[in-house]
């Protein structure tokens, strides 16, 4: 981090560490590969511009090698997927892609249920609250502690941690008793 | 919301919490990793099931090879111009200018500051500094100076030099007479 904020064509290393990162975030708050690179693109170029501004607020105590810098970096990321999401006025559409990821490519009936699953409940998270359905994507995806969380979405761990848990349980009941 | 229903929100939420991180850490192992089942024992079903579902379905998932690739050259590029002015000598430091006590002689001894001979030196900030446009300034008025001195002494050309001198030369006796 530091070596980046001296040089910022060290910027790369960090760069490649939270690509997949942001984009996943952006991804499924979006709901389309385009959309996610182009916030995700805009996240990295304001990173870049805002490094020489960022402040490391992590302790001694936290642990050596701790570092905010991915909750600086995810706050951007918000910005800019919330940003995104008021210009095109519409909610996302349900992707089913990242379901077939995971899926045996072998299995086609299995592939067909686990797409159907998949996008159940996508679409379960998609209708959630801004916050709950932020804090369930950072939690699930990019599994980050409820500190981080915290500091993402500027509330108090405590907070996080009811946000997730009633989040958990709206999707429960929207995907009713086959969760 | 009562204090009961909050507190018993927020012992769910601790719960969800423990499970989420037990389910996460397993998650570390790949999709299907591992994970301790019997977590959070007291937690309800219906969530615990929505928690195992949400871990299958949202899924970390990675940009295009050409996006990344790309983004990386726009990275670097601005990465580039951040640093052109430095390279151009933004990075030079100001320095004070030199203290009328250091150059005064009389301010004190010049030989007991830095022994070191460094730039701090009050001899080396007192050294004159010899510069070539002082050096032609000079040199040009002694020429002037020559120059006038040898037209006094020439007799002029044309009759209007020599009007010219007669009047200047016959001025300070007439002023005399007038006193």
């Amino acid at each position: 981090m530091e070596e980046a904020r001296r040089d910022p064509l060290r910027f790369d290393a960090l760069y490649r560490r939270y690509l997949a990162q942001v984009y996943s975030y952006a991804y499924h708050e979006l709901g389309d590969h385009h959309e996610a690179e182009d916030a995700t693109e805009r996240t990295f170029l304001a990173a870049l511009a805002g490094l020489p501004g960022f402040e490391e607020r992590a302790r001694p105590a936290d642990g050596e090698g701790a570092s905010t810098f991915r909750v600086w970096l995810f706050q951007i990321a918000r910005n800019s997927v919330s940003n995104q999401r008021r210009s095109r006025r519409r909610h996302p559409a349900a992707p089913i892609e990242a379901a077939a990821l995971v899926a045996d490519p072998m299995d086609v009936e299995g592939n067909a249920t686990l797409r159907d699953e998949g996008a159940a409940a996508w679409r379960a998270v998609g209708r959630l609250p801004a916050d709950r359905r932020q804090a369930l994507i950072l939690r699930f995806v990019d599994e980050m502690s409820n500190a981080e969380i915290a500091g993402v979405l500027g509330k108090s761990e405590g907070a996080v941690r009811v946000l997730v848990h009633r989040a958990l349980r709206a999707v429960a009941r929207d995907l009713g008793g086959d969760a | 919301m009562s204090l009961v229903d909050r507190d018993g929100t927020s012992a769910d939420a601790l719960l969800t919490d423990l499970y989420l991180d037990a389910i996460l850490a397993g998650a570390a192992f790949g999709p299907g990793g591992p994970f301790d089942r019997d977590a959070a024992p007291g937690l309800d079903p219906v969530a615990r099931a929505a928690a195992d579902r949400l871990r299958r379905d949202l899924v970390r998932v990675h940009p295009s090879f050409r996006f990344e690739e790309r983004l990386a050259t726009r990275l670097a590029e601005a990465a580039t111009a951040m640093r052109l002015p430095t390279a151009v000598g933004a990075e030079g430091r100001v320095v004070p200018f030199r203290a009328a006590a250091v150059l005064d002689p009389l301010a004190g001894d010049p030989t007991a500051g830095d022994a070191s001979g460094g730039p701090n030196d009050p001899r080396e900030l007192a050294r004159p500094l010899l510069i070539g446009g002082a050096l032609t300034s000079a040199a040009i008025s002694i020429a002037g100076a020559a120059l006038v001195a040898w037209r006094r002494g020439r007799p002029g050309r044309t009759p209007m030099a020599r009007a010219a001198r007669a009047a200047r030369a016959a001025r300070p006796a007439r002023l005399a007479r007038l006193d």
